[in-house]
Formats: C-alpha cells, structure tokens, sequence
C-alpha cells in the first residue's frame, strides 16, 4: 500500500501544557481512518497539526514523501491537496455557495473562473443542493452548510480530507445527511481521517480506529476488533461511556 | 421606521430652538445685571487698571505691557486673544473689563461699535517696523534703503494720511502700485495676520492696509513682487525664522524678547496703545436678525468666506480620509500579522510607536509641527494639512480596522488557510471584507471626528469653514450669526454622512440574511 502521511514523534505543548506526547502513525492511500478519545484528549490537535494550523513542537510530519514541518517547504501547496472540515462549518458569510467554492480553486491559480463555476456546479448537482448556488450561508441549515462545507474542500481535487468532529455542531435530525456524503466519499477510496464521536459511523465505515489518549494514540486496530477486545483498561471505560 | 426617524430629526430641531431662545432670553436677563455691575466699576483711566480683567491681542505690544500688571496683590488678570476682534467681542459681552491695543485698530473698532469709546489717557506710544530672519542682513539692508527713500519722498506719509489722517486727507490719496517696473528680483514673501485694521484686514476677500501698502511700495522700489501670507499673529515670528516668509509685517513692535529671534528694520510709522472700554451712556442700538444676516452674508459676497472654506474643509478632509484609510490598512495588517504570526517584528515596533505618539499629541500640535518643523519648504497649506490630519486619522482608522480584523472568527481565517490561500490571500479575500461590515459604524465616526478636527486648521493660516465664520466675525464684529452659520453647516453636513453610511450598512448586512 502507498503510504501517504507519517508522522513521527510528534510533540505539541501550548505554554506549560502538553498536549501530545511524542505521537507515531503512518497512513495509506485510500484508508479511512476514525480518531476518538476523550474530550481534552489531543484529537482535535493532533488532526490540525497534520495540514500545520497547529505547528508542532517537536516531530516530523512527511505527507506524500516530503517533510512538511521544514521551513522551506510551501504549506500552501501542501494545504491545496490536504482538505479539511471543521466543527463550526466556516463557510464565509459575506459569499454566496458559489462563491464559496470557487474561491479557493481560482486564487490558488488551479482553475479559472469558467472552470471553477462548472466544477461547483458539478459538486452541488451532486449534492443536490444545485438551486443554492446563489444563496448566502445564512440561508442554510446547518447540514447543508457542512455538505457545502465538504465540497467546497473536494473543489481543490485534496489527496486526503481531515474531518475535526464534522457532525458535532449539527441537530441530530441532520446529522444523517452529513454521515452519508462521508460514507459516499469513503466508498470512492478517498483518504479520511476523522475525529468524531459517532461511534456507529467510526464501526461502519473506518477502515481503522486510533484510541488517543494522554498525548498519544493508545489503540491502533481495526473497527470489530477495536470494539469486541478494547486491550486497555481506558478504552473499556471510554466505550463503556459512549456505547 | 422612517416616519419614527423623520419624527425625531423634527423633534431634535423644535428641541433645539427652544434651547436657543431660552438661552438669549436668559442672555438678555443676565446682560442687564452685568451692565448694572459693570457701571459701578467703570474704568476712566490707566490708573484702574488694577484689579481688571485686560483683554489684549496676544504676542502684540498691548500684551507685552499688560504683562507688568498681571498677578499683581489687586488679581489683576489678562486674557490673550487670537485677534483683536475676539478680544473686543469680549469686552463687548462683558467678560473683560478693557482691552488695550493700538490707537488706529482701536478707531476703527470703535467706529463700527458705538457701544465703545477709546480713553483719551494714551497706555503707551511705540514704533512699527518689519521683522526679517537674523541671517538675512542683505535683505534688511535693501528694505532699509527702500524705507529711506519712501520716507523723502513722502509715501509712507501718503500711507499713513490715507488709513489714518485726519478727516481732510483720509481716503482721498490711496498708494498705487506701479506698473511699470521691471519685478526680476523674485517674490517677497510677507507673513501678517489681517485681523489689524487699518494696517492688514480683509476687504472684499483680499487682504489689504497700511502696511500691505508699504511692503508693496517697498517691493516696487526693488524690482520685487510682493506675496502676502496671512496667518495667526504669534506665529509670524516662527514663518520668517523658519523661512516660510521672508518678513513679517503687522504693525509689530521692536521688543527685547522679540529680538532674541529675529532682527528687524527701521521704523516705517509709530503708533500709540490706547484703551477701549465700553461707553455706558450709550446704550447700543440692536440690530435685527434681518440686518444681521444681511451684514453677515450678503454684503460684500461675504457668504464667499463660508463657501470657500466649506470648500476647504470637505477637501482637507476627503484627501485625509484617504490616507488615513490606505495607511491604516497598512498599520493594522502590519499589527495583526505579527499578532498572529510573528512577522515583522521591527516593521510592527515602529508601528506601535507611531500610534503611540500620534495618539499621545493634540492634533493641532502635530499640524503646527508638521507646518513649522518638517514641511517647512512646502508652501501649499492644503497639502499640509491633508498630511496632517492624514497621518493623524490613520493611526486612530488602524486601531478601528486592527479590532475588526480581530472581531471575525478565527474559524474564517483557518479555513481560508487550509484551502490553500495565503495569508494575504485570506485577509483580502475573506477577514477584510467581513471586518469592514463590523467596522463601519467606528470608522464613520471616525470621519466625522476628523470632518470636525479639520476645523483646527486656521493655527496654520489656511482658510477651513471655521476659519471662513472668523473672518466674517472679524469684518463685522458679530459672534452671533457666523458662529451658528458655521456650526449649522457641520451640523448638516455630518447629519448626511451618517445618513449615508446607515444605507451603505444596511445593503452590506444584506449578505447575512
């Protein structure tokens, strides 16, 4: 399998704070990975370490072969094929959806406007959501957001999407409709790694579970085993909580 | 909602014409009690003045002799004015008691206030001359020579007889300048402050008087052409020594405090420091509003003041505008980046230090600098006072846009980051435009502070709307009519900008619902 991301001893302290301690993963093509822990855990901070919206302290991050966290590297050009969605959506206000998705492609010079318009076009059509194009995000409900949120990240054509808890600011009735365009995307063989508390979703669609805990991934297996023989003491606990 | 609005811009006005007639109502009561006091302490000769509040035009001679009675066992007080005018205006209104200054301006301000007579007992008796730079002993030789033959062949005594002769010789014989000479040793330049009738005031918008007269005679004894400057008295002095003006003329007297920084000519005439105080057997005649506004406006095309000032100020203030905008951007994006990354580090130190400064000085001490200290060789005054107030609107427009930019989620930010874009990218493209949304009520306020600010203009000589109101208040004596004339015209002026800021509001929230 190709390897994609590997990180290496990765430390992130905020002040006197730590909060990882010396973290170790290596990703694959077309793996869909789920993140769960404990809130305050270093999920969260792990998953924005990876696209450097948090820089580590210590540690190596290589994705696709290059070490990102030297200082010569481009983040930017890294960050165009590292997708990411977050909690709070973050859809820009003062733009329509159209607008939205199209801004990125063009200002990082992938497309021009024209194609730009069509590829958001293709991503809403395939969304259902084609009849918003022209709407503000205000106008949305809340799953939509996070589906426009999505495409608006898929636009730029990323080699991996990182997912910081996508469905946690949703009610529940619209949870659904963002866990769907996810499993779609996982089924296509697009690379995922995911914080989430949706145990159902990490069981069923991630191809591997990371437990982390105190600073460092705990538990690294696949979802059945993961589930029926948590081997730490914590992971039975935290189970035991969330089940 | 409109209606409640329209309702309550009436009610602002109905409210604020009771004010005003409540007040000269209360105005009139309180005359009449200080009339009665001030009866009692009349002053009939320079032997009363102890113990009274001297009015005197600040840095002239009545000023520098005046001194000597102030703090004095008896509390005597002077009060320095900007200009006679406002000096006699007080007296007028009864808060000073006399004000002492030169026996023609004293003349010519009596003869437009009846209400005032000048005591027959002379203050003082002194000499006039032409202020130059130390360094400039040629040209004060030149003036010199030019003064001696005016002398012999009896100009100044033209001069002097047709501003302030007696009634058979006065305006019959005005000096006039002569056309045919040959101006090819360059301009004189004159700082004076024409507020000083009859030696400099303003006549149908030009500034004309004895001594514009003389320095015009003396240009045509040297081939020169003869620039005028008007500006505040106290501040000639610093004009010449800085080289903003060549010479001072403004019916000035040679002092030792004076001489320590500038030199100065011959003696062109001599004058006398008389006493004006109010004459209480004449009860003043009350003009009405109709005349009033006549005298204030229409004649002489005197409204012409308030236009071109108003002129002015919009100008001043549209160009400040935009370089307070421009450089505040700057500032605030230099500020926030190193808050958020830590870039340009030493850029970010000067950045903070000019806000300090600027937000730490009066702005009208950063336009005399500006003005006397660093654009000394730049003659446009609107040019100055567009950098002035520019470079003082952008350090407060800075802070206003650093506090937006801070105000949009920080979300916005990572998540233009993560698509991609830079961070210049970012703040352009997504926090900027956001910001300005949040912003614009602070930033409006702020160009109506600086609309407002500009008024401070008229230190540096240049003619704004407030100046504009002075010059009418200076021409006809009246406080009254100008002060409210000039104070309307901001008034309705600001009312306008905020009214259209609120609709420019309203379409940008349009996005967010």
């Amino acid at each position: 399998m190709d390897e994609l991301i590997e990180v290496r001893d990765l430390y992130k302290s905020f002040g006197n704070h730590k909060v990882l301690k010396g973290l170790n993963i290596k990703v694959s093509k077309g793996e869909v990975i789920a993140v769960i822990g404990p809130s305050g855990c270093g999920k969260s901070t792990f998953l924005r370490s990876l696209n450097l919206l948090e820089r580590p302290t210590s540690g190596k991050i290589f994705f696709e072969g290059t070490d990102i966290t030297d200082e010569s590297v481009d983040i930017n050009k890294v960050r165009e094929k590292m997708g990411m969605v977050f909690q709070q959506f973050n859809l820009f206000p003062n733009m329509t959806v159209r607008e939205n998705i199209m801004l990125a492609p063009v200002k990082c010079g992938k497309m021009k406007a024209e194609e730009a318009a069509v590829k958001a076009e293709e991503l809403l059509a395939r969304i259902g959501l084609l009849d918003k194009a022209g709407a503000y995000p205000s106008q949305l409900s809340g799953g939509q957001k996070q589906r426009i949120a999505i495409i608006r990240a898929l636009a730029m054509n990323p080699d991996v999407m990182l997912f910081d808890e996508p469905t946690s600011a949703l009610d529940p009735e619209m949870v659904g409709e963002v866990l769907e365009l996810m499993r779609e995307l996982a089924a296509e063989g697009m690379t995922m790694i995911v914080v989430t508390h949706e145990m159902g979703f990490a069981r069923e669609v991630a191809s591997r579970i990371l437990f982390v805990n105190d600073g460092g991934i705990q538990e690294d297996n696949d979802p059945k085993e993961l589930f029926a023989n948590p081997k730490t003491p914590r992971l039975k606990e935290f189970l035991a909580k969330v089940l | 909602m409109k209606k409640k609005r329209i309702v309550s811009y009436i009610a602002a006005v109905i409210l604020l014409a009771a004010v005003i007639a409540g007040y000269s109502y209360y105005k009139g009561q309180t005359e009449k009690r200080q009339l009665e006091e001030a009866k009692k302490n009349e002053i009939t000769g320079v032997e009363d003045l102890p113990g009274r509040k001297i009015g005197v035009q600040m840095g002239t001679t009545g000023d520098t002799y005046a001194k000597d009675y102030e703090g004095d066992e008896s509390g005597t007080s002077v009060e320095r004015f900007n200009k006679g005018t406002d000096a006699v205006q007080a007296l007028k209104v009864g808060k000073i008691d006399c004000v002492i200054i030169d026996i023609l301006t004293a003349e010519a301000f009596v003869e437009k206030n009846k209400e005032l007579k000048i005591l027959e007992e002379e203050f003082t008796n002194e000499d006039y001359a032409i202020c130059v730079d130390k360094s400039n002993t040629e040209l004060k030789e030149k003036i010199n020579g030019a003064l001696q033959e005016l002398r012999e062949d009896g100009t100044l005594q033209q001069i002097s007889d047709y501003y302030t002769g007696a009634e058979e010789v006065k305006g019959k014989n005005p000096y006039r300048m002569m056309q045919d000479v040959k101006r090819d040793n360059g301009t004189l330049s004159m700082a004076t402050n024409a507020e000083f009738p009859p030696y400099e005031y303003f006549d149908k918008g030009e500034i004309v008087g004895a001594d514009v007269d003389m320095m015009q005679a003396v240009c045509d004894r040297l081939g020169m052409t003869l620039e005028i400057q008007n500006m505040e008295f106290d501040a000639i002095i610093t004009a010449v020594e800085s080289g903003k003006a060549d010479v001072g003329a403004a019916g000035m007297t040679v002092t030792e405090d004076r001489l320590k920084s500038i030199d100065f000519t011959d003696s062109y005439t001599n004058s006398k420091q008389v006493i004006i105080v109010k004459d209480f057997a004449l009860s003043a005649k009350k003009q009405s509003l109709r005349e009033s506004l006549y005298d204030n406006f229409i004649k002489d095309n005197r409204y012409e003041y308030l236009l071109k000032g108003f002129g002015n100020t919009l100008l001043i203030t549209l160009f400040a505008v935009l370089i307070g905008i421009l450089l505040g951007l700057l500032i605030a994006l230099v500020r926030t980046g190193y808050d958020r990354n830590g870039s340009m580090p030493v850029l970010n130190l000067l950045c903070r230090i000019y806000l300090t400064v600027v937000r730490g000085t009066p702005a009208v001490v950063q336009l005399l600098i500006i003005y006397y200290v660093i654009l000394t060789s730049v003659h446009n005054k609107i040019l100055v006072a567009v950098i002035a107030f520019g470079l003082n609107s952008a350090a407060y427009v800075a802070e206003v846009i650093r506090s937006g930019i801070m105000s949009v989620d920080i979300g916005q930010f990572e998540a233009g980051r993560s698509l991609g874009l830079n961070y210049h990218q970012t703040m352009v493209s997504i926090i900027i435009p956001q910001a300005v949304k949040n912003i614009l009520p602070a930033l409006c306020n702020e160009f109506i502070v600086l609309l407002k600010e500009t008024s401070i203009s008229g230190y540096i000589g240049l003619m704004d709307l407030t100046k504009g109101g002075d010059i009418i208040r200076s021409i006809t004596y009246e406080a009254y009519v100008p002060l409210y004339a000039v104070a309307l015209i901001y008034l309705v002026t600001v009312m306008l900008l905020s009214a259209g800021v609120n609709c420019l509001e309203k379409r940008l929230r349009k996005s967010e619902r």
